[in-house]
């Protein structure tokens, strides 16, 4: 009794944090985007959010640059993983964390690297802005898809493999069969950690000059200008697609899981 | 606005937002009270009793922040100067030998004058902040700004450094522009000041191109050009290669109300003005390498623009950079017109409020960096070009701009020039006493920006703050630039994008029911 009692408390901490730092921040957040200057509660922010080009446009440009980033990450970083967690290496640990190793590194220094390759490479870099962009995310997220990836093929039970191939499963079947379906909670989370973060970081456009606006810089944009509410309803419609994405990808995972348990 | 929403109280959230954060803060913030107290009262010992805390908050890398290399002694005839603590803190000992009161400046930084407007707005408090011309009409506008007592403006006293020192031209400035009937002077101090011109690699742009605005949508410069990430900036320059050729035309020039004329054009935020800007800058967009907010000076030295459009003290700091490698940049204030600037010292209502120690130590704070001592401090450690001349009974300006302009003695006379500066010391166009003899090419570069000539100070104008309504009309223009525009997608790719967000549910809901039926 006076044990649970004392481990409940160690939760406070916690909940201090999400009460500070996530619900106050939200209620704000919300209250911003549903009022107007006067302050008086008005829809015409969201109305306007879905009736002006600019930022449909925005939304569509974002969406394609963090689709094509994610892409990128998913199809440079699958093999690696699966090589690297599949292979007999000894050193493999020593791999990964070369892999992870520029994560330790400040981004904006990394991408400040970049920028003098690839200025090496293009000559100009004001011709290419959406592959610099892609660049710029794809060499930035990288690690995110890994780690994940890395982590799931690396628990996967290895049996089941065997059994395919011991049931006359090909080599490409055994891949498609069993190592993709097992290794998708792996791919979602590692999609989910890049797709978001390519739609809202503009740094990057920043700092490899993609004059383009995305998601994150449009509603920098209405900051600067004093217009806390417009900014805001578009922080939140961007919060709800987020969570509406999450909620899918959380379902399909249990898709996944459940698919696996049949196997 | 928002401020005024903030401060009705009419917002619940606030208030139980801020009882929340209250309750929370007690306790620490109690610790943190009794412990400021004890500090305090071990200072009392010390000291007469007093101790003021100023909260300043300035641009980022905009003061001497000390630790010079032995060898920067700046050595004039008025005696050496150096830069050994942050001048503050040697605004701080001095203060307390005159008055024997001890100060304590918190000293923090902004990036961009809307941050700082922003961070005001939620709450933050300071004392004495630094931001631009039209922040501090915004500012002052507002209501929000504390004025100079009337002590600060009495030319008598010796310790009153501003009012004896700053540059008649920008007292004048200062006199002459008014928010709400009230003159600026009253509650903002010129610190810093400057123009906006092209920084130009001269060994690819000839100078004509650099002298005018049309520069940044001039396809001999495709994708070689930058501009500012900022509207204002852009809008500048754009609005003067666009009403080029009536600002260049003999009639406008001279024109009896040239300069009136000259700013209200350049002011000029009308629907059908900003349509015009609108369509100008996206070709702006096309032509150039980037808008930037601070890579400008690097991309500049290391060769990748041709042309940036830059303040003139970030300039003076490029071009310094630039040199260091043997490579020589330059500067061009545009002939149709150039944004002339300042940045100044201004005391917030909600950080000095009734504080009169407090008033007082922020107007000596104004004047400690209005030394001339200070200034020069202050200009060789971040480029910019200080409002102080010393006036009329200090030389140590001059004489600092001689030390740094004037060409070496083994110099071939035929390469020295002139140069001017006299309407910044004195007001009057020729007066023969400030002339620095410098070598010709000073007259395009460093020189030339950080002491822009008469020619070009008459073609300047300041750039107005703009009301709730321009504002919004202004940033809507910007965002038509820089978004992404729905209507430009064609219908084949709206067709393309529905098929895939079908085809994507399609699959989606085929798996759900296959592992149903499973």
């Amino acid at each position: 009794m006076k044990k649970t009692f004392a481990r409940k408390y160690l939760g406070i901490p916690y909940a201090v944090y999400l009460v500070l730092f996530v619900i106050a921040p939200l209620v704000v957040l919300f209250y911003y985007a549903f009022t107007n200057s006067t302050g008086h509660f008005t829809l015409a922010n969201l109305a306007g959010f879905f009736t002006d080009s600019n930022t449909i446009g925005t939304l569509i440009y974002s969406l394609c640059l963090a689709m094509v980033v994610t892409v990128a990450c998913l199809v440079i970083a699958y093999p690696i993983a699966y090589v690297l967690a599949r292979s007999k290496f000894k050193s493999k640990a020593v791999i990964v964390m070369l892999f992870v190793m520029p994560m330790w590194i400040n981004f904006t220094l990394r991408l400040t690297a970049l920028k003098e390759i690839l200025n090496l490479i293009e000559g100009n870099l004001a011709y290419y802005p959406f592959l610099n962009s892609v660049i710029g995310m794809t060499y930035d997220f990288l690690p995110f898809m890994i780690l994940p990836l890395y982590n799931t093929i690396v628990k996967l039970d290895g049996s089941l493999i065997e059994a395919a191939q011991d049931l006359g499963a090909g080599r490409r079947q055994t891949f498609f069969k069993i190592t993709v379906p097992l290794s998708m909670p792996g791919v979602i989370s590692g999609v989910s950690m890049v797709f978001l973060p390519a739609m809202t970081n503009y740094v990057v456009n920043d700092m490899l000059y993609n004059s383009t606006y995305i998601m994150g810089s449009l509603i920098g944009s209405y900051f600067s200008a004093y217009d806390w509410h417009n900014g805001s309803m578009i922080a939140l419609i961007l919060l709800a697609i987020i969570g509406v994405f999450t909620l899918l990808s959380g379902e399909s995972e249990e898709d996944g899981r459940r698919g696996g348990a049949l196997l | 606005m928002i401020g005024k929403m903030m401060n009705s109280g009419s917002s619940k959230i606030a208030k139980i937002m801020a009882g929340a954060l209250a309750t929370v803060f007690a306790v620490t913030g109690t610790v943190g009270l009794l412990a400021r107290n004890t500090f305090a009262a071990d200072e009392e010992v010390a000291a007469t009793g007093e101790t003021v805390v100023l909260r300043v908050c300035n641009w980022e890398e905009y003061i001497d922040l000390g630790e010079w290399e032995e060898d920067e002694v700046i050595d004039l005839d008025n005696g050496d100067i150096f830069g050994e603590n942050p001048i503050y803190e040697d605004f701080a000992e001095w203060y307390f030998e005159k008055t024997g009161v001890k100060v304590v400046i918190e000293y923090s930084c902004f990036g961009t004058n809307e941050e700082l407007y922003n961070m005001l707005t939620i709450g933050d408090v300071y004392d004495l902040v630094c931001p631009s011309d039209y922040m501090i009409m915004k500012l002052m506008s507002e209501g929000k700004l504390v004025a100079f007592s009337e002590g600060f403006f009495d030319t008598e006293n010796e310790e009153n450094y501003y009012v004896r020192g700053a540059s008649p031209f920008i007292q004048q400035a200062f006199e002459e522009n008014e928010i709400n009937g009230e003159a600026w002077k009253n509650y903002a101090a010129c610190y810093m000041w400057g123009v906006t011109g092209m920084l130009y690699n001269p060994d690819e742009v000839p100078r004509e191109d650099a002298m005018s605005w049309r520069i940044i949508s001039n396809s001999d410069y495709y994708r070689q050009v930058t501009v500012k990430d900022n509207v204002r900036d852009t809008m500048f320059a754009a609005m003067g290669a666009l009403k080029s050729d009536l600002l260049m035309s003999e009639d406008f020039i001279n024109s009896e109300n040239y300069s009136m004329r000259l700013r209200d054009e350049m002011n000029d935020v009308s629907e059908e003005t900003l349509m015009q800007l609108q369509e100008y800058i996206q070709e702006v967009r096309k032509n150039a390498y980037s808008f930037e907010s601070d890579s400008g000076k690097a991309d500049m030295i290391t060769g990748k623009v041709l042309a940036n459009l830059q303040w003139s003290g970030d300039a003076v700091y490029a071009m310094d950079q630039a040199e260091e490698d043997d490579y020589y940049l330059e500067f061009a204030i545009p002939d149709e017109c150039t944004n002339l600037w300042f940045d100044g010292w201004v005391m917030l209502k909600n950080g000095i409020g009734n504080d009169a120690a407090k008033q007082k130590a922020a107007e000596a704070f104004v004047n400690y960096m209005s030394m001339p001592e200070s200034a020069v401090r202050n200009m060789y450690y971040i480029g910019y070009t200080s409002a102080i001349t010393g006036g009329e009974y200090d030389d140590t300006v001059f004489q600092y701009i001689d030390w740094t302009y004037s060409a070496d003695e083994d110099e071939d006379p035929e390469n020295i020039v002139e140069y001017n500066v006299g309407y910044y010391f004195t007001g009057e166009e020729d007066s023969e006493d400030y002339i620095i003899y410098a070598t010709e090419d000073q007259t395009r570069r460093q020189l030339y920006a950080q002491y822009p000539p008469k020619d070009a100070i008459d073609r300047s104008a300041i750039m107005w703050y703009f009301d709730t309504e321009a504002n919004a009309r202004v940033n809507q223009m910007w965002i038509n630039v820089r978004c992404f525009n729905a209507n430009s997608i064609p219908v084949w790719l709206w067709i393309v994008i529905g098929a895939a967000f079908a085809a994507a549910v399609f699959i989606m809901i085929r798996t759900r029911i296959n592992n149903r039926v499973k």
